[in-house]
């Protein structure tokens, strides 16, 4: 690998044959007075997209358990396994953000960092993994409020009112309703359960493939 | 316990002889007045030589996950305002994308196959990547260089995961695995790997001379559309 790179900087660097490539261009001077988005704002933004990465991989988890053949909760697991791509659509969503204000022209490597593997990776029953997530979503809205909270009044004292608008109109929007259908779910589930336990989560289950 | 260690392992060796170890539980388990187990021992899903191919499977899974979160990252430095190529943007975004869906597919076979998914496993070799923090902000040419590289090594760890399945004593040959393997990621690798090959043959051409950049937007122009 070292040597791949010695050689595609040397290909690239020297100016020795008479046919060069190029591979870099100059940097062009865009005018930064539209760029207004103020350092702790983006520094927050950008632990949110870790965030959400990290409830997509816990989500996974809860498919993998429940896929099992042990398990065998179908259902369950197809909940789970939309869930994770989902909150990794949310990351992608607010990086697409981002990008649209300017942002992300460094430390673009250092964005994702190596430390999403999910803690949790059992459950005893359906209920038990419908409540982690309903308590996953609701611990991932009071994250996303503490971005708006600092977006919209931090230290500089600039509000962001469009970011802040984007932040409570789309994604608080889809918290609020991911988590009454969730919690939901959890009182359905819960209820057929308590004289039915087995055939209760059974039928669940299969409800949920629809 | 130590009798019943002893069991268990006769069973296990006599289980590819024998093979109705589930119906025997199953019957014990229903004599019985009181239920102690609810799950009969005997009654998984696992056949063959998952169980020996498991932990390289696992490892598969995550290496997966970071390669998308890495692809996912090389698209998002195309995405900015300074390099804006929408058409490479898009290109590592579907790279990100297909190894993503590739790792949901890869956890639902392993648990199809009576296994299950450990998060916490990565090769050495991959554990190791960490220390040199690397870089994903790079020109147009070198990032392609870089995914090809880095699909090549996602196909070759198929191609070991498949001679673990493919050897000949009973302990360890899987021709499903094999099979499963060799449909849905072989000759995607394939694909994949001919592509971006192609697309570094072009730019290398396209790249020599004073004034590159041209090339570079007509290029990124046509990778909109691909």
């Amino acid at each position: 690998m070292k040597s791949f790179v010695f050689v595609v900087f040397f290909v690239c660097a020297t100016a020795f044959a008479a046919e060069q490539l190029q591979c870099e261009h100059k940097k062009v001077d865009v005018p930064k007075d539209w760029l207004d988005m103020v350092d702790p704002c983006v520094e927050k933004m950008r632990g949110q997209i870790q965030e959400e990465l990290k409830a997509a991989m816990q989500y996974m988890a809860m498919g993998a358990h429940f896929s099992r053949d042990t398990i065998n909760r179908p259902g369950f697991a197809k909940l789970f396994f939309e869930a994770a791509s989902e909150e990794r659509q949310h990351a992608i969503k607010l990086i697409s953000y981002l990008l649209m204000r300017g942002e992300l022209t460094s430390r673009v490597s250092q964005l994702i960092r190596r430390n999403l593997v999910p803690k949790l990776t059992s459950w005893p029953s359906g209920v038990a993994a419908l409540k982690d997530a309903l308590r996953l979503e609701a611990s991932v809205t009071k994250k996303i409020r503490d971005v708006i909270i600092v977006c919209e009044s931090n230290p500089t004292q600039y509000n962001d009112y469009h970011l802040v608008d984007y932040l409570t109109g789309d994604f608080l929007d889809e918290q609020y309703h991911g988590q009454r259908d969730l919690a939901g779910k959890v009182s359905t589930l819960e209820k057929m359960m308590e004289k039915h336990g087995a055939l209760g989560e059974f039928l669940f289950d299969k409800k949920l493939l629809d | 316990m130590k009798a019943f260690i002893v069991f268990v392992t006769l069973c296990s060796i006599a289980f590819a002889i024998e093979g109705e170890y589930c119906y025997t539980d199953v019957v014990r388990a229903c004599q019985t007045t009181n239920k102690l187990s609810t799950s009969p021992i005997n009654c998984t899903a696992k056949y063959g030589a998952i169980d020996a191919v498991e932990e390289g499977l696992q490892k598969y899974v995550n290496h997966h996950f970071l390669r998308s979160f890495e692809y996912l990252l090389m698209s998002t430095h195309f995405a900015n305002y300074e390099k804006n190529r929408p058409g490479f943007e898009k290109l590592f975004r579907g790279l990100s994308d297909g190894t993503w869906h590739d790792a949901i597919e890869l956890i639902q076979y392993i648990t199809k196959r009576g296994g299950k998914m450990n998060f916490d496993l990565v090769s050495k070799e991959v554990k190791e990547e960490e220390v040199s923090e690397p870089n994903f902000e790079l020109y147009e040419l070198s990032a392609i260089a870089k995914a090809l590289d880095t699909h090549k090594r996602l196909a070759l760890e198929a191609h070991m995961l498949h001679s673990e399945a493919a050897r000949k004593t009973s302990k360890y040959h899987d021709p499903e695995i094999s099979s499963h393997l060799e449909r849905e990621f072989m000759h995607k690798h394939r694909d994949i790997i001919r592509k971006l090959a192609g697309y570094t043959t072009d730019l290398n051409s396209l790249l020599v001379g004073p004034d590159s950049s041209l090339s570079l937007y007509l290029f990124d122009e046509y990778l909109q559309k691909e």
